[in-house]
């Protein structure tokens, strides 16, 4: 953290900054995985499923992180399936109170020779949609605020690929072949990845779901760090890794990756992670969803964003994509407790 | 009181040794395994170990041998999972271990169930388990249905997805049930109180026992949401389940 005096930035320029841990007149309010809630459908009315197939809509509904809630970044991609259905995974769009999700009991690869990354990838729909919905963005707010994308981990896309269950019972059985998988299945989130920053994304959140909850920290060092090294190195923009669960056991690898941020879960609490990055890498976080957010009032949010505050976190917002339910109130008051703690201490970030 | 000397297989001290932690639970754990034969000790090492076909070798041979099927079942499957599932909840091991160990009770299990199935064995409860609605995550629950079948309930699976109606409907269908509810993502957990809610508004809330599980469910939320208990892994589930099913008389 650093007190020395900083103009006013605007909302790119302080996520960028604060992206590459440098000074920043406040500390930005991001979310790089998603606010999407019922509330801002309705506001805006552009609705799920519609709002992740259509990219007037899913510009507008992104937009509204940024117009409606007072954060620093416009995520467009809302959930984490859009590649998974370009690649031919079968999917659920649910309906506006639901995430669309895909079958995962359905899988579409058994073994690494089945893995074919369809040549026409990025022209899938759901991919162009992406595509298009960050120029719409780009062109309506240019260089006022920041545009995140969000390509898809070669984890994640092995459990939606393979189902979750085949694909961790692989990686134990066949390390060899799980290793082989998951650089065959790099080259989709490579290739999405450029293509959102050739759209116009400041910078991409990477979510691998290489989870405390599921996997252990030396399965993340021995199957996704060097993996995370290289996208770091061929995607030229700051990336963001998002890994929900316990991390922190994780997170002195996570640290060495040369990913520009980590998207942290409230399981791990801000001071104890702060400390264990040792600025090395920003964070991105962490206020609880499930009990925070979606199930308390805005003086708890206040507490739970002071504590992260406090702790020096880089920049500030939810842990996770925010239940859909969640209350604009709640959204609200972390831009604004943000906002009073900088306007109180008056001084830079 | 049995010492762990008094266990012959070197691979079970070795768990219990480098693994256990709490003293009632390395008592509680060395008192099962000095009392069962070596070659229950056998089939519960090599469940630990997720070796399937070694489970499978070893019940059959025990089969063979005209051990009773719930021995079997209760002395090397359970008793097996039994220390798989401290280890988890310690984080000596993580879920892709949990799920060999879980492929190993199967091979195990596919023999004896067919056995105490025809035996005609009284079940403890019956438990409907659902993933909640938006979710498609099953692992969890999985094992929590293996756990709960291995000590003697009956278990109706609703798999994934799984609706506020379809939930109602079974609970309708059978008399004085427990119901599990399981979420693996933070933005799907509401939909557990949703359905507690629809059971609220059906007039059946106080004929069901309702659970909550998954990685990011804690007790606050689950009481929060109004459910009657929380477990953190299948152990736990099941502890929970003998405890709401002795409540419920």
């Amino acid at each position: 953290m650093t007190t020395e005096a900083v103009g006013p930035m605007t909302s790119r320029a302080r996520v960028l900054a604060a992206l590459r841990r440098e000074p920043v007149d406040r500390t930005p309010v991001c979310n790089p995985t998603s606010v999407a809630t019922v509330e801002l459908m309705d506001l805006v009315d552009a609705p799920f499923p519609l709002a992740n197939r259509d990219p007037e809509l899913m510009a507008r509904l992104a937009a509204t992180s940024y117009t409606e809630l007072g954060f620093d970044s416009i995520m467009p991609v809302f959930s984490i399936i859009q590649e998974s259905s370009a690649l031919g995974c079968n999917m659920q769009w649910e309906q506006k109170d639901n995430w669309p999700t895909v079958r995962m009991s359905e899988p579409i690869w058994r073994d690494a020779d089945d893995i074919r990354i369809p040549n026409d990838f990025l022209l899938h729909p759901d991919m162009v949609c992406v595509l298009d919905a960050i120029r719409i963005l780009k062109k309506r707010f240019g260089d006022e605020v920041a545009i995140i994308g969000k390509t898809m981990g070669p984890w994640t896309l092995g459990y939606h690929c393979f189902g979750v269950e085949a694909f961790l019972l692989m990686s134990l059985d066949d390390p060899g072949k799980t290793k082989l998988c998951l650089d065959r299945m790099k080259e989709a989130t490579l290739q999405f990845g450029l293509a959102q920053i050739e759209a116009g994304a400041d910078a991409l959140t990477l979510p691998d779901h290489a989870t405390g909850d599921l996997v252990s920290g030396e399965y993340y060092a021995r199957y996704l760090k060097d993996l995370h090294v290289e996208f770091a190195e061929r995607l030229p923009v700051p990336l963001i890794l998002h890994i929900c669960g316990r991390t922190i056991d994780r997170m002195d690898y996570i640290a060495q990756t040369g990913m520009a941020a980590f998207h942290f879960d409230s399981k791990n609490a801000p001071d104890e992670s702060m400390t264990v990055m040792h600025d090395r890498i920003a964070l991105v976080g962490n206020i609880n969803n499930p009990e925070t957010l979606f199930a308390k009032g805005p003086e708890v949010v206040r507490q739970e964003v002071l504590k992260n505050l406090e702790a020096g976190v880089q920049l500030v917002g939810p842990e996770c994509a925010i239940p859909l339910q969640t209350s604009i109130e709640n959204l609200l008051e972390i831009s604004q407790t943000v906002r009073e703690w900088h306007g109180a201490r008056g001084r830079a970030h | 009181m049995a010492q762990l000397s008094d266990i012959t297989n070197a691979a079970i001290r070795r768990e219990i040794e480098d693994f256990l932690e709490r003293p009632e639970e390395i008592a509680r754990t060395v008192e099962l395994f000095a009392r069962v034969s070596p070659l229950m000790q056998e089939i519960a090492a090599a469940l630990i170990e997720g070796d399937n076909g070694a489970v499978d070798r070893l019940t059959v041979q025990a089969l063979d041998q005209s051990v009773e099927a719930l021995e079997i079942m209760d002395d090397g499957l359970i008793a097996g999972m039994g220390i798989v599932g401290i280890k988890f909840r310690e984080s000596f091991i993580f879920v892709p271990e949990v799920l060999a160990c879980a492929r190993a009770m199967k091979a195990g299990m596919a023999h004896i169930e067919p056995i105490l199935s025809a035996a005609g064995v009284e079940p403890i409860a019956t438990v409907i388990m659902g993933t909640v609605k938006g979710d498609l995550h099953d692992i969890g629950k999985n094992l929590c249905i293996m756990m709960l079948r291995g000590a003697g309930f009956e278990v109706i699976d609703l798999g994934v997805d799984t609706s506020d109606d379809a939930f109602i409907e079974d609970v309708e269908k059978h008399c004085s049930p427990i119901l599990g509810m399981s979420a693996l993502l933070t933005t799907t957990m509401p939909n557990m109180g949703k359905t507690i809610e629809a059971l609220i508004d059906a007039d059946l809330r106080d004929e069901v026992q309702i659970m909550v599980g998954g990685a990011p469910v804690t007790q606050e939320f689950a009481d929060d949401m109004g459910a009657d208990g929380y477990g953190k892994d299948a152990l736990d589930c099941v502890a929970l389940a003998k405890r709401l099913a002795e409540a419920a008389g």
